[in-house]
């Protein structure tokens, strides 16, 4: 009884030490915009944009691909907010569906008719590798934003991370990639988003304890 | 209190410890401290846990609201938010409790061997095998024996221990060691010069 008086005391007279403003919205904003900064920047560095850029960034498969992975963006970072924010309402999974339906029309009516495995046959395994390559500094990051709120399910929140960072380095990667098919847009760039998730669910079951 | 009152109540304690008001944040710790205990205690006690884990336990969800309160959105209720958190510090809690208990009552592979396995030390052994030897023995002359021959007491001492005569004690010494020379099966050139050596002593 004492020592959680005790206890009780020590813990109140800190009260008012956190600054207010800061608030989870928030720090996820910065978060995906300091992630995306990062893989950008990797993508310019590294890969470098495609050759035909200017020419390519005015046609549809270049939209698909900014609309689909934006959409995971989008979708992911308010599934993060949900999977960090305890007692939140799981009508937050919804927001994936814009996702989920991009990809099911980039699967089933592509318009581009490219083959569904890239136009060469390391297509596939260079897309996925350079996803997850442009995706760690964004998980580095979103995971430091989840070790600092409040997630309760540290699986599914590390698995959130995971695909959050995926689809980020999906968005930064539609600059340089050079296969336009939706379907192998929608399929592979969804698979990385997978492995991502994967890599995060584990990390996240050690590093999300608190 | 009812629900409602409740919710009220703490909500606005937590927007007052983001004013900074430490004496209305204390109370409402307090408040939340008597709450759980009365709640989470018949909960642990049903598992096996005192009063003193259930301590441990309000102690450890106090932490944890105090840590993450910035988490808390002031537009939202906040039992809610407190439920989830004081869910997810008992499932934890209960977990590392049954990871604790099962390594204090573990039984690793080099105890179980040390268990199962004859004494190693020489000393140890042979009392060990003495004893395993002595077993085939009637109690009366078993005592006898391990009197006379292992810890090596005199005839007449054991015959006034026993309230006895020493002839009485000689002849069941003589009976229980060839009782004991049968059972070791020994061979029958053994025997008959033990026998014969019991004669000449008589």
């Amino acid at each position: 009884m004492t020592s959680t008086d005790d206890l009780i005391h020590s813990l109140a007279s800190t009260a008012g030490t956190r600054q207010r403003g800061a608030s989870l919205q928030a720090a996820i904003a910065v978060t995906g915009a300091a992630s995306l900064a990062c893989a950008l920047l990797l993508v310019f560095s590294v890969f470098g944009i495609r050759q035909d850029f200017a020419d390519m960034a005015v046609r549809m498969p270049f939209a698909f691909k900014v609309a689909y992975s934006g959409a995971l963006v989008a979708g992911a970072s308010v599934v993060a907010l949900y999977a960090a924010t305890p007692g939140a309402s799981a009508t937050a999974l919804y927001a994936l569906s814009p996702a989920v339906l991009l990809l099911a029309c980039g699967v089933i009516f592509d318009p581009t008719g490219f083959p569904i495995m890239g136009r060469t046959d390391t297509a596939v395994a260079i897309c996925v590798g350079r996803i997850l390559f442009l995706s760690l500094p964004a998980m580095m990051l979103t995971f430091v934003f989840m070790r600092r709120s409040a997630p309760t399910q540290p699986l599914f929140a590390g698995a959130v991370v995971g695909m959050l960072s995926g689809s980020v380095g999906a968005l930064a990667y539609a600059l340089a990639c050079r296969n336009d098919g939706t379907a192998f847009v929608a399929i592979w760039y969804a698979a990385a988003c997978a492995i991502m998730a994967a890599v995060g669910a584990i990390v996240g079951h050690r590093v999300l304890r608190w | 209190m009812t629900v409602e009152e409740r919710e009220q109540r703490w909500a606005e304690a937590m927007r007052a410890e983001r004013r900074g008001e430490a004496v209305a944040y204390e109370r409402m710790l307090k408040e939340v401290a008597t709450a759980l205990r009365r709640s989470l205690a018949p909960r642990l006690v049903r598992v096996g846990f005192g009063a003193h884990e259930t301590e441990d336990l309000v102690q450890e969800i106090l932490i944890g609201l105090h840590g993450k309160r910035h988490t808390w959105d002031p537009a939202r209720p906040f039992l809610p938010w407190l439920h989830t958190i004081t869910r997810y510090k008992l499932i934890d809690f209960m977990r590392h409790r049954r990871r604790d208990t099962r390594r204090r009552v573990d039984l690793p592979l080099d105890d179980w061997l040390e268990m199962v396995d004859p004494p190693a030390d020489e000393a140890i052994r042979s009392t060990w095998e003495m004893d395993r030897h002595l077993a085939v023995l009637p109690v009366s002359q078993r005592k006898l024996v391990r009197a006379i021959a292992v810890e090596g007491a005199s005839v007449r001492s054991v015959a006034q221990e026993l309230a006895t005569s020493e002839g009485v004690v000689r002849v069941t010494l003589h009976r229980a060691i060839s009782r004991l020379l049968e059972a070791a099966d020994a061979t029958p050139t053994i025997k008959p010069c033990s026998r014969s050596k019991h004669d000449e002593h008589r």
